[in-house]
């Protein structure tokens, strides 16, 4: 079987895993209690209850809440694939106007995480994997551990209070400064100032695990024959670990870190909600609140798809760092 | 399977010994390998990681401490306590200052400080003050020589000898505004410093209030005003004696407080008010005792041996000066409020207040009991946060203990049917595992909880939390048991039990299970840790276990407030501490086991 049938095979397979989870959270909002339409008109005052009754009918007609539940859920799931979220009867508008700035606010907290992660847990593991046993190894070791056991919102509200309440460094939350008029260069610094400690918080949990696993698949690529070969060849001790071990390592790193990353997407509801950052997640929770399931599906929904766009970036990825997949046998 | 041998010795001391042997005599290497069963070695392993140990030392003290303090220490899901709000950690409550030790004239509880004066009239203060202007006194040459002092709940009167009122703290709601009648002519005899409230009673037995006036509803009757010789006040009411010995609640409404006995009427000479309940001495030296019996006020102790000449009330406490000059303290004890002490000298002045109380003796010493201080200091609804602590880290550890024993079993018969079966049925029960993988962790937790959650009792939305996070936690362990279950089932054993006709669900949970309990074990106990993150996650952002109960994370709820953490450090700060501490050591634990077990050994 060649590489893209595999892939094809995956992709048909993930198609079905999105229907069956859709199906699922569908039917969970629908058991949820409280009348959205009764949400949506909010308070009449006194009116008749035959205006009331015509009223109510126009809305349940607007949110297609007055059909069965599988032609609701046929309705909703084509809507949705063609970027049709639904209404929110939070914002009053539709809901793929409202999500635009939450989701870049989302994508820029977590893009900037995973490169802090990567960018200081790689080189970190290779190198207690090479010094393994060492003081600094240990150290390290004791280090990620602490790292990723401590909850994330534990290092929020200890980041703020040192760096944004007795230092001031940084603002306490939000996404930019209130009042602020500023555009360009000026603006892209002021909300960057404003991503420091998210991004911070974000990146403790990751570094810890990941260097974790960069140490511990780096040791054991290490231990190989080939190992023996290259050195035995004469290369250079730094040709040996970065190209010939650490290629090898990068299996099991790749799976770790496509789970590490949608639960990265997910996580970042809690920081987040405490660093008031409007982002994805404290739209769910906002929606949660409010009982706009439109909002709360739509999210939820994006974190469906980018957990199984997970799945299918890993099957390539293996693909591409371990040329046996190919042969699926 | 020699590398396997080699790898296990290569850790620790005893390890490197091994080694050593070998390399000397061949004899005792073998002695050594018939000692050591693979369990044996597993635990010497463990014993010698000290990250491992340390983390399990520390984990045993947090479980010991949440399992058995909470009987030490109790506290009521229930209970709130404005008055207690945010006080800061520290036992100084009760503490007077040097100088006024062996010099005290008068001292007033309040509601989480103290005020008192020595025989000079100067002012001490002391305790955790609710209200920085408490600070800013009057200054001395305005006040002259002080007499009387009251401290209420943020704000303090003060009376000098000409009979003139002072007030500082809390200066809104009409604290600030002494009465006119007050200032000129009427001298003033006793003054009191209630709940946003204040009064003073004149030498012509007239009773003036000021301050919130919808705390406390103050009806004086006609026939009253003007015959006042005492009075008495808690947050609900306000009760005076009348000058021949009667007792007159000043309210409309009747409650249980109210429904004074008629037989002590016209004979009271002194009586106290607690928050539900009042005592009364009468002329022939009878205590006498009605109202709700809250937290054991009503509970006289029977040897009140001798007569009582006065009494005083706190919130939920009295206490009594016999005539023989000691003391007897009964109600609430949780602040050890009703442990008073045995005092060799007279006792000129008592006093009590709120969870506190003063006595004064001859000498001027003063001796305090009651509330000291907290441990861990108080959140926004005066509740102890150690206390909060024990019982939410009992809540933290069991919810995420029995979500993880759920994953297990979830994933051991999952991972394991589907390891053993192989075939089809291996493939749909991977299928599944992965579809329960791809969902999305947090905001599906948060979502069922928050539609599952809003119809349930509180038990049952624990229950729910560790279902949800057991349900959904599955998948890892799942995977590893049908991995190790895969490497065991084409070993000998397993042939051996299917020829003498083992049904295999026997094969699968009775021998090959066993085989990779090591396994389970080590991912169980990591799992755990993940598991107490998940559910302080939840209840952090406010859609786990919700109050009245105490968890760790929603301990922190109200910390997403900056103001919180800034002014009020220690509402975050020992939760948070207790979370970091027993997640990190559990997950030392769980590593050590890793270590000491080394499953990847056994896969090579």
């Amino acid at each position: 079987m060649g590489k893209g049938r595999y892939l094809v095979k995956r992709l048909i397979y993930i198609v079905f895993v999105f229907f069956i989870i859709s199906i699922l959270m569908f039917c969970i909002y629908k058991a949820t209690p409280g009348d959205p339409v009764r949400m949506m008109i909010g308070d009449t005052g006194n009116i008749e209850p035959e205006r009331y009754q015509t009223m109510y009918d126009q809305y349940a007609e607007l949110l297609g809440v007055n059909k069965p539940l599988y032609v609701q859920y046929g309705v909703w799931i084509s809507n949705m694939l063609r970027g049709n979220f639904g209404y929110s009867t939070q914002y009053k508008r539709q809901v793929i106007y409202v999500i635009g700035t939450p989701m870049l606010n989302t994508l820029k907290l977590n893009i900037f995480s995973m490169l802090v992660v990567f960018m200081i847990s790689v080189p970190l593991g290779i190198a207690t994997a090479v010094k393994k046993n060492s003081v600094f190894d240990k150290a390290v070791q004791v280090l990620t551990i602490v790292g990723y056991s401590i909850p994330s919102f534990v290092i929020a509200l200890l980041a703020i209070f040192v760096f944004a309440i007795k230092l001031k460094w940084f603002p306490v939350g939000g996404v930019r400064t209130a009042g602020l008029e500023a555009e360009g260069l000026a603006d892209a610094l002021d909300v960057g100032r404003h991503m420091v400690l998210p991004v911070l918080v974000m990146s403790v949990g990751g570094l810890g695990s990941i260097t974790r696993y960069v140490r511990a698949s780096m040791i054991d690529a290490l231990r190989m024959d080939y190992i023996k070969t290259a050195r035995a060849k004469g290369l250079k001790e730094k040709v040996v670990i970065y190209v010939h071990a650490f290629r090898n390592a990068l299996i099991p790193i790749v799976t770790v870190t496509t789970w590490w990353i949608i639960g990265l997407f997910g996580g970042s509801v809690v920081i987040e909600s405490l660093f008031s950052w409007r982002g994805l997640g404290s739209m769910l929770l906002d929606g949660l609140m409010q009982r706009d399931f439109s909002i709360v599906l739509a999210m939820q929904m994006f974190y469906v798809v980018l957990s199984l766009a997970g799945n299918v970036i890993m099957d390539i990825a293996y693909t591409i760092v371990d040329p046996r997949v190919r042969l699926d046998s | 399977m020699a590398e396997n041998k080699k790898k296990k010795r290569r850790k620790g001391t005893m390890a490197s010994a091994t080694e050593r042997m070998l390399v000397g005599q061949n004899i005792n290497i073998e002695e050594e390998e018939e000692l050591v069963t693979p369990m044996q070695q597993v635990v010497r392993n463990f014993v010698e990681n000290k990250v491992a140990m340390t983390g399990m030392f520390c984990f045993l003290v947090i479980l010991l401490c949440c399992i058995i303090l909470p009987f030490f220490f109790p506290i009521d899901r229930y209970y709130q306590d404005v008055t207690q709000a945010n006080v800061a950690p520290g036992f100084g409550l009760m503490t007077p200052p040097k100088a006024l030790q062996g010099n005290a004239m008068d001292i007033s509880a309040g509601s989480t400080y103290s005020v008192g004066l020595d025989r000079n009239g100067n002012v001490y203060e002391w305790g955790t003050f609710p209200n920085a202007k408490l600070k800013k006194l009057p200054p001395a040459s305005e006040m002259g020589k002080l007499v009387q002092i009251s401290a209420g709940l943020d704000h303090v009167l003060a009376l000098n000898e000409e009979g003139t009122v002072f007030t500082w703290g809390n200066d809104r709601m009409g604290l600030e505004s002494i009465p006119m009648d007050l200032r000129m002519g009427d001298k003033v005899t006793k003054i009191y410093a209630g709940y946003q409230v204040s009064f003073a009673l004149t030498d012509r037995g007239r009773l003036y209030n000021w301050g919130n006036e919808y705390l406390v509803d103050v009806r004086i009757p006609k026939e009253v005003q003007g015959n006042i010789a005492d009075f008495e006040a808690n947050t609900n009411i306000v009760m005076v004696r009348t000058t021949d010995g009667r007792l007159v609640p000043l309210t409309q409404k009747a409650s249980a407080y109210t429904q004074i006995p008629e037989e002590i009427q016209g004979h009271v000479v002194d009586f106290a008010l607690s928050d539900e309940s009042v005592a009364a001495i009468t002329d022939d030296g009878q205590l006498h005792v009605w109202g709700n019996n809250v937290k054991g006020t009503m509970n006289v102790p029977e040897e009140l041996e001798g007569t009582p000449v006065r009494v005083e009330g706190g919130r939920y406490h009295f206490v009594a000066l016999m005539e023989d000059g000691s003391l007897r303290a009964w109600g609430d004890s949780t602040f050890q409020q009703n442990h008073a002490p045995s005092i060799s000298e007279k006792v000129v002045d008592l006093s009590a207040g709120y969870y506190g109380s003063y006595a004064i003796g001859e000498s001027g010493k003063v001796y305090s009991w009651g509330l000291k201080g907290y441990l861990m200091g108080t959140d926004a609804f005066g509740r102890d946060v150690f206390r909060r602590l024990l019982k939410g880290g009992r809540m933290t550890l069991t919810v995420g203990a029995i979500a993880v024993v759920i994953s297990t079993i979830i994933g051991v018969i999952v991972g394991g049917v589907s390891g053993y079966k192989g075939g089809r049925i291996d493939n749909l029960m991977m299928r599944f595992t992965e579809i329960v993988s791809s969902i999305p962790f947090l905001p599906f937790a948060i979502i069922l909880s928050a539609i599952v959650g809003n119809r349930v009792t509180e038990t049952q939305r624990i229950m729910m939390i560790m279902v949800i996070l057991g349900l959904l936690s599955w998948p890892g362990i799942a995977r590893l048991v049908r991995g190790s279950v895969l490497a065991e089932r084409e070993q000998e054993f397993v042939t051996a039990a299917k020829s003498l006709g083992v049904k295999e669900l026997g094969i699968i949970f009775r021998h090959i299970i066993p085989n990779v309990l090591t396994v389970i074990v080590v991912n169980a106990t990591l799992d755990f840790a993940t598991c107490m993150l998940t559910e302080s996650s939840l209840s952090f952002i406010g859609f786990g276990v919700a109050e009245p109960n105490a968890t760790w994370g929603n301990m922190l709820n109200s910390a997403k407030d900056s103001k919180v953490i800034e002014d009020f450090w220690w509402r975050w700060v020992f939760p948070s501490i207790s979370l970091a501490i027993c997640t990190i050591s559990i997950n030392c634990v769980g590593d050590g086991l890793q270590d000491a077990i080394d499953p990847k050994s056994k896969e090579r």
